[in-house]
């Protein structure tokens, strides 16, 4: 006879280094088995509770949800040896909780109590996670009708469970009987299992035979489970890997192994027959067998969850009218904000035109509020408001810019109507989920902004949106390592090697990539010597069976996620790292849960802007200082433009977008620093392409796209756009949607219009074809329509045989122009920063550092462009990269003492309260400032003011190296000394001790001064980090980056540089092709290395920082050159460079 | 259990019980209820691979414990106590203990008696 099984106990791969498999897994495998329901019972949360219900949903079986949570028991401090005090809370055992469903209770009330239960869980602060045995009491009855509204399950892993250990039988009784009399009726059940370990062990059948007497004796119901860690048999030895994983030991050390690989997810006829062997060992006949069976069953349907009416699924919910401050209907106070918002953003519109934008502002109204979303974009709108009146900068980006609403709203600064962006691309008829704003905010505000969001609607109403954070090759490897035991070190060295490819595909890796051809090589030799030599091939393997796995789960970096009173019953949260709470839910649960999610993005361009802005107003404080300063235009009353305000304030948003100086910039490609346009790829392009107006950019930034580039726009596009060739449409109808582009399809919007143009359909109808391109199992109905809608209309075969041909390699690639045109206003207003104000630019891209380059690029930035750098000064400097009018009114800009390695916040608060300082001693009893970041000022110079000034009354002549030897003779400062000092030690002593030092020292290297530099700062200030290695590059004959652009095309030449990025863009065919940029100190070099260079190179690729290319010079357009790659060596391993045969090698001055 | 082990060949009920041995040239029958259990194994210090896919019998191994007789002794006579291993997949027997006096001399000490109690790591 065939039954079905429940299973009550399932760890998904969201229970963070305990389960193995994924939702739809476990619930494809107890689907086959003939299931009609299964639980997800996650580790400590809900964390894969949504997919589970997705996946059951799909497969047509009931989802249950329920948690594994820890039962906290008080011990004494001491014992507990965490020193929390007298008592401390310490984990004795875990236990399943399942909801109940509607079935048996007021709908969705089971949930909510288990939304709530958890939340508790993850209530202090300082943890441990779990419920003591009265929370849990407390918290298992539904509040309103104190009906049971959760089940709580006590098994082996229970504290009545592990006190079966050791043969003690008084025990687990006392314990068993705590928990019947702590539970309220109907609450509590006895999770019977079996992991058929060996006689009396634990989750053998003799445990699982005495958990069965305690509950006949107290006559709780027993239910049976097998505890699922994994989908299959095979995926054990995955769950020992992350046993070892959570345990941070290697195998043969952690002692709470599964002690058998028995916990997948069992048919029925093995449930069944684990069940008969426990009953027959407890000595029970078939009757007992029938009710275990009944029971488990009894509780499952109980716990049978309805995911619309228990969860709320897909019913979209925003915060109430009320908290809104809405004194009438949400459409109705949409209708009067938007209206009043024409007047404001379209002030010169009139007749037609206006009517124009009206017809388009009710369309969009219609579909809002046919949606019923109009309470959603008032939320924005206020979350939008509210950060304008803090003030600070935000910018609306992605498809919201599409919408005319958003626009009149203020949520988005982008004209949708004059750049031509769709709003059926943002919003339709056709799909009834919430739509994404996303809001980019200064990165340094986005904190401050959350709590404001939190105070403005209630905590009950808002909670940060979390992350799965998985398993990628390079973590794989290293937990993989560390479960077989292998040497830190060792990992480490094949770690560095793995480069952006999935942890599943280790052993094609191995086989493809250069960089990995000695590691391929090490596990061949390993095969070939047998055991012994260690378990190279058993590493990929076991990095293989991580790949992805979700490891810990961390705040999102933007989603906030806006309810109405009722989202704690919805979700459960967690304290995140910044400390507000944040949902066990991720971006792929929100829809689902029909959760309004904003994403408030921090970035830190915004705050380099807006640091930028004040800098300037600080040195020059008056609108015509700062006209002249940025050399803005002027009108003829001699007045400077409305942009910049009295008091030197510029307003980014209200800055002209045809500003020739700014565009000469960008065409010159040395857009380091610009946002979007700085890397290396796009530096190409910009050459390329030589932008001349606002649209160029944002057509630029959307080629710059995975799916332009890989189905070779671009091409094509420059060509047409140069002139070089003709642009081709495939029907002139199609002229107007695709002239902006010169024929070629770039944006989401052209191909909307295509369909619209060819097929007649609506735009709305035309965005969900664009949706199914790409998916092979839609794309064929799409194709089809297309085709015959098409052929309706009159156009001929070849016509439609080439619109489709582009349209099907568009997939769903493109970018939506509307992303690309929010992106271009922050790109745009970097660019005009850079081109007018580039010390106070740069100081703030020092400051809050926002780019793909290392910081200390920039500083070469700065230096290529005659930027004065200022050294650390004890009294010049601060704690941020300062602007500073140097001699001849020039701006430079000041090193900050902030990024001092080993420099605490408290001891640089210190410093600067205190400043100026008249002489060292001064500074060590005022700021206080102990030894060893004393020395390091000193190495890094910040002191040399100081000693300047006190030779200067002396006629001293000792040096730096003496002056940091003099600060390491210094005793080391006691508490008591320092009082002391602090009376008397003062006055002229300071002068005497810097002023007197002896002078024996030889005066340190440039080379030396660098090498400091960049240990305790991590960039080179005093000079290039290559200019130690001058005569050395001389010997080889090294080309520089600023020489380059004067070769012919397709000359040989060797470079050399510190490596600033790498990259592996996709590309066309599939081929990997790594960008290598090296900066030299006159500029950056990119070098593109394509698969023959890739294999010469080998594990140099990746690893190495020092490099010198040989590669052959590409022209790129009329100001860019790039390098092709032919091969590449480590400029620090001087034996292996081709230096011409001469006298023996000789290495860089000093530096490595 | 040692190093002791030796190849078995045993045929099995349709539940997969072992019902008959063939050992050392002679046979047995099983002659009272028999225990079974699983049992880890380090198979990290034993494997040289453990590819996606594969994995069944890598984490523990498959223990008989059975009381047999001599086919064809006469009713009367003692019962032999064997433990028994199944090694998947490949599904070979091998004894590796036998509860004889005789042979328990010979034997060397359990390691892993299941009788023994075992601590339950928190």
């Amino acid at each position: 006879m065939v039954h079905s099984f429940v299973h009550l106990h399932t760890a998904s791969a969201y229970s963070a280094h305990y389960g193995v498999s994924w939702p739809e897994e476990l619930v494809q495998a107890a689907v086959a088995d003939g299931a009609d329901a299964v639980a997800n019972t996650d580790r400590d949360g809900l964390y894969g509770a949504i997919k589970h219900v997705k996946a059951c949903m799909a497969a047509g079986v009931d989802p249950l949800l329920g948690v594994d949570l820890a039962v906290l028991e008080a011990v004494e401090g001491g014992a507990a040896g965490r020193g929390a005090g007298p008592q401390a809370l310490v984990e004795c055992g875990r236990v399943v909780i399942l909801a109940h469903g509607g079935q048996s209770l007021a709908a969705g009330a089971g949930y909510a109590a288990l939304c709530r239960l958890i939340s508790s869980a993850h209530a202090r602060p300082r943890g441990p996670v779990g419920l003591t045995l009265d929370e849990l009491a407390a918290g298992v009855l539904d509040p309103h009708t104190k009906a049971p509204a959760l089940t709580v399950l006590l098994g082996p892993f229970s504290d009545v469970g592990r006190a079966m250990n050791g043969r003690r039988y008084l025990l687990p009784r006392s314990k068993f009987r705590a928990w019947n009399a702590a539970m309220p009726p109907g609450t509590l059940a006895v999770e019977i299992l079996s992991h058929l370990s060996a006689p009396g062990t634990p989750l053998s059948t003799t445990h699982a035979v005495r958990l069965l007497k305690l509950a006949e004796e107290f006559d709780v119901p027993a239910v049976l489970s097998n505890a699922v860690r994994y989908g299959s048999a095979e995926d054990a030895p995955t769950a020992d890997v992350l046993d070892a994983a959570r345990a941070i030991a290697p195998l043969r050390h952690v002692d709470d192994l599964q002690p058998t690989g028995q916990g997948w997810l069992k048919s029925a006829e093995q449930m069944r027959k684990i069940a008969r062997e426990i009953l027959h060992q407890g000595g029970f006949g078939t009757a007992e067998l029938t009710q275990l069976w009944t029971n488990t069953h009894q509780l499952a349907d109980k716990c049978r969850l309805d995911p619309t009416t228990d969860l709320g699924w897909k019913k979209p919910t925003t915060p109430e009218a009320s908290v809104l401050g809405l004194t009438q209907e949400p459409a109705a106070e949409l209708w009067q904000r938007t209206n009043a918002g024409l007047s404001h953003r379209f002030p010169g519109l009139r007749g037609k035109e206006l009517e124009d934008v009206r017809v388009r502002l009710t369309t969009e109204l219609d579909t809002i509020n046919e949606l019923g979303f109009a309470s959603y974009f008032l939320t924005v709108a206020e979350v939008s408001e509210m950060i304008r009146t803090m003030g600070v900068r935000r910018a609306a980006r992605g498809s919201g810019a599409s919408s005319l609403v958003n626009y009149l709203l203020g949520i988005s600064a982008v004209d949708p109507i004059a750049n031509d962006l769709l709003f059926e691309r943002f919003l339709s008829r056709d799909r009834s989920t919430l739509p994404d704003i996303d809001l980019d905010v200064e990165s340094a505000q986005r904190h401050n902004v959350y709590h404001r969001i939190f105070e403005k609607f209630g905590s009950q109403r808002v909670t940060l949106m979390s992350m799965q954070n998985g398993y990628r090759a390079r973590g794989a490897v290293r937990d993989a390592g560390l479960a077989l035991g292998m040497e830190q070190g060792e990992i480490d060295g094949i770690a560095k090697d793995l480069w952006r490819f999935s942890a599943s595909s280790f052993r094609e890796a191995m086989a493809e990539k250069p960089e990995l051809r000695d590691f391929a090589a090490r596990v061949e030799r390993n095969r070939m010597a047998g055991m012994g030599e260690g378990q190279l091939d058993l590493l990929v393997d076991l990095t293989e069976r991580l790949d992805r796995l979700p490891r810990h789960i961390s705040m999102h970096p933007c989603g906030v996620i806006l309810g109405d009173s009722q989202l704690l019953n919805r979700t459960p949260v967690q304290a995140s790292g910044m400390g507000l709470p944040m949902s066990q839910f991720d971006k792929h649960d929100m829809d689902a849960m029909g959760m309004l999610k904003l994403d408030v993005l921090g970035v830190r361009m915004q705050s380099a802007m807006a640091y930028a802005v004040r800098e300037i107003i600080r040195l020059h404080p008056s609108k015509s200082d700062v006209v002249e300063a940025g050399n803005h235009p002027v009108d003829a009353a001699g007045e400077g433009p409305a942009y910049v305000g009295e008091g030197g304030h510029i307003d980014l948003d209200a800055i002209p977008l045809d500003d020739e100086p700014t565009f000469e910039l960008i065409r010159s490609t040395h857009t380091l620093g610009c946002f979007q346009i700085e890397s290396p790829g796009q530096r190409e392009l910009v050459g390329k392409m030589a932008p001349r107006e606002f649209n160029d950019l944002v057509i630029d930034i959307s080629l710059f796209r995975p799916g332009p580039m890989k189905s070779n726009m671009v091409k094509p596009f420059l060509e047409n756009r140069a002139g070089f060739a003709p642009a081709r449409y495939a029907h002139p109808d199609l002229i107007p949607a695709l002239q902006e582009t010169h024929g070629v399809t770039v944006f989401h919007e052209q191909v909307l219009h295509t369909f619209h143009i060819m097929t007649k359909c609506s735009l709305s109808e035309a965005d969900e074809h664009r949706r199914r391109l790409g998916n092979p199992a839609q794309e064929p109905a799409v194709e089809k329509t297309f085709r015959d809608k098409s052929t309706a209309n009159g156009y001929s075969q070849a016509v439609i045989e080439e619109v489709w041909e582009t349209l099907k390699a568009f997939g769903s690639f493109g970018f939506c122009k509307a992303h690309g045109a929010a992106f271009a206003v922050p790109t745009y207003q970097s660019a005009w920063l850079k081109a007018h104000h580039p010390a106070e630019f740069l100081a703030g891209l020092w400051e809050h550092d926002p780019g793909m380059y290392p910081r200390r690029l920039l500083v070469t930035e700065a230096r290529r462009m005659g930027i004065p750098i200022l050294p650390l000064d004890i009294n010049a400097s601060t704690g941020e990269y300062r602007a500073e009018r140097t001699v001849g009114d020039v701006i430079g800009i000041r090193l900050s003492l902030a990024d001092i390695y080993g420099l605490s916040g408290a001891e640089l608060k210190r410093i600067v309260a205190h400043q100026p300082y008249d002489s060292l001693a001064d500074l060590r009893d005022r700021g206080k400032v102990s030894r060893p970041i004393l020395k390091r000022l000193a190495q890094l110079g910040a002191l040399d003011s100081l000693q300047r000034q006190a030779q200067g009354i002396s006629g001293n002549t000792a040096n730096r190296a003496d002056l940091v030897a003099h600060v390491n003779s210094l005793p080391a400062a006691t508490p008591s000394r320092r009082q002391i000092m602090e009376g008397q030690l003062h006055l002229p002593l300071g002068e005497l001790e810097l002023g007197g030092l002896p002078a024996l020292l030889p005066a340190l290297t440039p080379a030396e001064t660098v090498r400091t530099e960049l240990d305790l700062l991590s960039l080179d200030a005093s000079a290039h980090l290559m200019t130690s290695y001058g005569p050395l590059l001389a010997r080889l004959g090294v080309t520089t980056s600023d020489r380059l652009l004067g070769l012919r095309n397709n000359s040989e030449v060797l470079v050399a540089g510190v490596r600033v990025a790498t990259q592996t863009p996709p590309m066309r065919g599939g081929k990997r092709v790594v960008f290598i940029s090296i900066d030299d100190g006159t500029g950056c070099v990119d070098a593109t290395f394509f698969t023959e260079a890739q294999d010469k190179s080998g594990p140099l690729l990746f690893g190495t920082r020092m490099l010198l290319i040989r590669g052959l010079t590409r022209r790129t357009g009329p100001r860019g050159i790039s390098l092709q790659a032919l091969e590449a060596w480590d400029l620090s391993a001087t034996d292996t460079l081709p230096l011409p045969p001469v006298a023996a090698a000789w290495g860089p001055a000093e530096l490595h | 259990m040692g190093t002791f082990s030796d190849g078995i060949d045993v045929v099995q009920t349709a539940a997969g019980t072992p019902l008959h041995l063939l050992w050392q040239g002679r046979s047995y029958t099983l002659a009272a209820e028999p225990l079974r259990w699983y049992e880890r194994r380090n198979w990290w210090d034993e494997e040289l691979r453990a590819p996606l896919g594969t994995g069944v019998g890598l984490v523990d191994r498959e223990v008989w414990r059975v009381q047999v007789r001599r086919d064809g002794a006469p009713p009367g006579t003692a019962l032999l106590t064997l433990d028994l291993v199944k090694y998947l997949p490949a599904e070979r027997w091998r004894v590796i203990k036998v509860h004889d006096a005789i042979h328990e001399a010979n034997e060397p000490t359990a390691a892993n008696n299941p009788e023994e109690e075992q601590g339950y790591g928190a």
